[in-house]
């Protein structure tokens, strides 16, 4: 794979939903390293696209490359396999399971043996601050330790590029600067990220570049700061509800 | 419901006494117990608690909710008592046909079956096993709507035809450790985390890289071959089966409820529920004068109801509620 | 001619079919639980036109309501006291409860009437008529005729009435119900209720031209989740459709292949359509 190959490419990706077309022919290319803030008003279809670049659910038309390799019908579990790992927007964590135990099923994915998933499990958790509330049922906690818990569980898949869809949103400002903390660790460790973010500071102090969503296409790209200047921009959002978004 | 166990250091040598202390008590009690209708009580127990452990694999920890698993059970029964009907073999033999016959239908409809959700698979797996049971009762072949029986007379030691119920009770038993060794190992390893994963949330499990088709037909497949094998125990025990009391609804439903009821996706959940229900119906059945009078199934039926309101998550709910409450006051 | 007669006659079971699977379905749809004691319903309903006639000599105009009655009481009951409690619980309790009342049910009948078949007389509403070469039973006839009205009349009652609308509030959306002022606990006893009274109306008319015994409830509730599956979760009008449909197929597999098999044929039938269209035939994708 040559070095300037994209990483992750979309092109063209169409999701309709009976006649309404939720992604109309976007394409977004992410390349090694990245961290791109995907924004738009809400119903825009970043979910959508989202889940399809995932594997999640599979476009009408378009095609979608992961390091190389045609994804467009693979299944989650293959993306999984290929290195991408994703947060779900409401989160998915399983409940009956302890925070430990949540996390080992996401590092069974490299380490099939038990004691070594419990060892690289060991290692996520205390890498996201997750150390205190191991040991509980995952049911039990709060929505800012369950987000948490989601990004865990997708590190220990051990991925290449990972995909958060409003990881943050519902939290408070200081539960944000230490998520923003977070995302700034996991992108030093080689990681790319794709990051979908209502809160605005949150794209603008992390996103390298920002795409902008609206009515299912991208809009605009560009850096954070000129992005949210753009007047097409500016004209999406008012067009719709402001920016910021109640909690899912 | 099935709340992760943390088991600490100091406690664990503790749990080795226990169990070796429980494992004893279990060999050794129907031995000191004379009366020959608590020995039978004690083999139904461990034959219920076997197929409750193996629906338990599929139902309990990937919590596909089959209420079909009879069609397995039958299928060992029959395979059985029909090895006899046509051969002359002693019915275990039939054994190993019946496992390969189920193995061969959980494969076939497993694949299908296992893509629905929720209900519509429980509605699936009811429907698969009535398809079968009309099926053997307008076969004649199949011993019709009248069923095959075993041999009349034991031939040899092979027909595991004996009149005392103890030696039922220790195959049974030896048969239920090994699933429940199996299980236990399952559990703990990759398998185990991904049956619960699936259970929890399939489409989150599968985007963390688990093949969720593959493990739920594996479990279906252990599932159905141990269930098969409870069938042909069964048969070999009673020797007679019939469309009823070999791919009745009603059997179906038992498994589920033995497991439920002791904890579904716990490793010995299905085992005390066994121990809670058969004693049940089977006291019930001796004090009311057997099923005629529909009392045993009243009463039993009215349990199940004070169960599922009282305690939803099943005994093992109450358990860890109780527990909740000892390390409360303790610490 | 004779294949006439059997589609009639597959309708006008069907029909009866549809009125007490719409009573699943609505509670099915709305709450997302699955009533095992729903076919031992009907079984009761079906007992209670045969005391109500056989002891109190009753006419089917006053025990058919009075099943009715009964049953929705009975619905509500059972929503007030166990389904309400169960419903917190995992799927399983659901089973477990449901299936344990059916088992009180349904033994309970046994234990007081014993296992044997009892009918209501042929010729209660009259005698056989023939027109245009179609025998006509008074009692099916009659039966048929009256789900038919009342599975309309429900769907009618859930789509056009202030009460309807504020039901399907709750089960499309039980918070969103709620803020907007709709208490669900007494709207899902009503679905409970209403549920059941369609088990009595349909059981009470059954029991005009069906044999009778307690674990008729058995069969009957196979079919009710067939119906429902196929017509989709909470659809009145898809559960009148499969319904109708599943009456007249098996009539048409029990004259063409016998009536041993009239069960085989909707079950494979109900496989095939789960496997090819998991959302059921009229339900939303
Ligand atoms: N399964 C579905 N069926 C029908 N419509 C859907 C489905 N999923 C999403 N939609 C519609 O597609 C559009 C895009 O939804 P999507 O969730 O992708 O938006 P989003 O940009 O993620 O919005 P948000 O910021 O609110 O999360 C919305 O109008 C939504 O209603
Ligand atoms: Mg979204």
């Amino acid at each position: 794979m040559a070095d300037d190959a994209p990483l992750l490419e979309a092109r063209d990706i169409v999701v309709a939903f009976g006649s309404f077309r939720a992604v109309d022919g976007a394409s977004l290319a992410i390349r090694k390293g990245e961290i791109i803030g995907l924004i738009g008003p809400n119903g825009a279809g970043k979910s959508t696209f989202f889940n399809c670049l995932a594997g999640e659910r599979q476009p009408a038309s378009g095609s979608i490359m992961l390091r190389g390799r045609d994804v467009t019908r693979a299944s989650p579990e293959d993306h999984a396999l290929l290195g991408l790992a994703r947060s779900w927007q409401v989160p998915a964590v399983f409940d009956d399971m302890s925070v430990h135990e949540n996390v080992m099923v996401g590092a069974f994915l490299r380490h099939p043996h038990a004691a070594e998933a419990a060892a690289a499990a060991d290692q996520v958790i205390d890498f996201t601050g997750l150390r205190p509330v191991a040991r509980a049922r995952s049911g039990s906690l709060g929505t800012p330790a369950r987000k948490r818990l989601e990004i865990a569980r997708a590190l220990a898949t051990e991925p290449e590029i990972l995909l958060l869809d409003e990881a943050l949103a519902g939290l408070t400002p200081t539960e944000v600067r230490a998520a923003i903390d977070l995302v700034r660790q996991i992108h030093a460790r080689g990681i790319t990220l794709v990051i979908v973010e209502h809160v605005m500071e949150v794209i603008l102090s992390l996103a390298h570049r920002a795409v902008v969503f609206n009515q299912g296409k991208v809009i605009a790209q560009g850096a954070p700061r000129d992005v949210v200047q753009d007047p097409g921009v500016i004209e999406a959002y008012l067009g719709r509800s402001l920016s910021r978004k109640p909690p899912a | 419901m099935s709340a992760a166990t943390i088991p600490t250091a100091p406690r664990a040598a503790g749990r080795w006494v226990l169990g070796v202390a429980a494992l004893a008590a279990l060999l050794a009690w129907p031995l000191l117990v004379e009366d020959e209708f608590i020995q039978r009580i004690g083999a139904l127990v461990m034959l219920s608690a076997l197929s409750a452990s193996a629906w338990n694999l599929v139902g309990g920890y990937a919590g596909q909710i089959s209420i079909g698993h009879v069609l397995f059970f039958g299928c060992g029964a029959y395979a059985s008592l029909l090895g006899f009907t046509w051969f002359e073999w002693a019915p275990i033999l039939g054994a190993p046909f019946g496992i390969a016959t189920s193995l061969l239908l959980a494969l076939i409809v497993g694949s299908p079956t296992l893509r629905l959700k929720g209900h519509y698979f429980s509605m699936a797996t009811i429907a698969l096993a009535e398809l079968a049971r009309i099926v053997v009762v307008n076969t004649p072949a199949l011993g019709g709507a009248v069923g095959v029986s075993g041999p009349a007379m034991p031939r040899s030691v092979l027909d595991l035809s004996f009149i005392s119920p103890l030696p039922y009770y220790y195959i049974f038993g030896s048969v239920l450790a090994v699933l429940l060794l199996f299980t236990w190992w399952m559990s703990r390893g990759r398998m185990g985390f991904y049956l619960r994963a699936i259970r929890g949330q399939e489409r989150a499990a599968r985007s963390l890289g688990v093949p969720a088709q593959r493990y739920k037909l594996f479990a279906l497949l252990v599932s159905a071959a141990f269930t098969s094998l409870t069938g042909s125990l069964y048969a070999a025990m009673l020797g007679f089966v019939d469309p009823d009391s070999g791919l009745g609804i009603l059997l179906s439903v038992k498994m589920v409820i033995a497991a439920a009821l002791g904890g579904a996706g716990t490793l010995f959940g299905p085992l005390v529920g066994s121990a809670i229900l058969v004693p049940l119906e089977e006291m019930t059945n001796a004090a009311f004068g057997g099923g005629g009078t529909g009392i045993t199934y009243v009463v039993y039926g009215a349990i199940i109801v004070l169960i599922s309101r009282f305690a939803p998550g099943g005994l093992a709910e109450i358990w860890t509620w109780l527990r909740a409450r000892g390390t409360r006051r303790g610490g | 001619m004779i294949l006439a007669q059997v589609v009639l006659n597959g309708f006008l079971v069907g029909a009866v079919y549809a009125l007490f699977s719409s009573g699943l379905t609505l509670i099915w749809g709305m709450m997302n639980v699955v009533n095992f004691a729903h076919g031992d319903f009907v079984m009761i309903a079906m007992y209670v036109a045969f005391v109500a006639f056989t002891m109190l000599h009753l006419g089917p105009a006053i025990f058919v309501p009075l099943a009715a009655i009964m049953l929705f009481l009975l619905g509500v009951l059972v929503y007030y006291a166990l389904v309400r409690h169960v419903m917190r619980g995992p799927m399983l309790a659901q089973i477990l409860g449901t299936f344990g009342l059916a088992l009180v049910l349904r033994y309970a009948t046994l234990w007081v009437f014993s296992a044997n078949f009892v009918s209501l007389p042929e010729n209660l509403l009259g005698e056989v008529q023939t027109f245009a070469g179609l025998r006509l039973e008074p009692s099916r006839v009659a039966a048929g005729l009256a789900a038919l009205g009342l599975t309309i009349g429900l769907h009618l009652l859930l789509t056009h009435t202030a009460l309807g609308s504020r039901l399907l509030a709750v089960a499309e959306d039980r918070s969103a119900a709620m803020l907007v002022g709709i208490r669900p606990d007494p709207m899902q006893a009503l679905a409970w209720g209403l549920g059941a009274a369609c088990t009595g109306v349909a059981g009470a008319l059954i029991a005009l031209f069906f044999y009778i015994t307690p674990t008729v409830g058995e069969s009957l509730a196979l079919i009710a989740f067939v119906v429902v599956c196929l017509g989709g979760f909470g659809s009145v009008p898809g559960a009148l459709v499969a319904g109708l449909a599943i009456g007249i197929i098996e009539s048409l597999s029990a004259f063409w292949i016998g009536p041993a098999f009239k069960d085989l044929v909707v079950f494979i039938l109900f496989l095939a359509v789960l496997w090819f269209r998991p959302q059921g035939l009229l339900g939303k994708a």
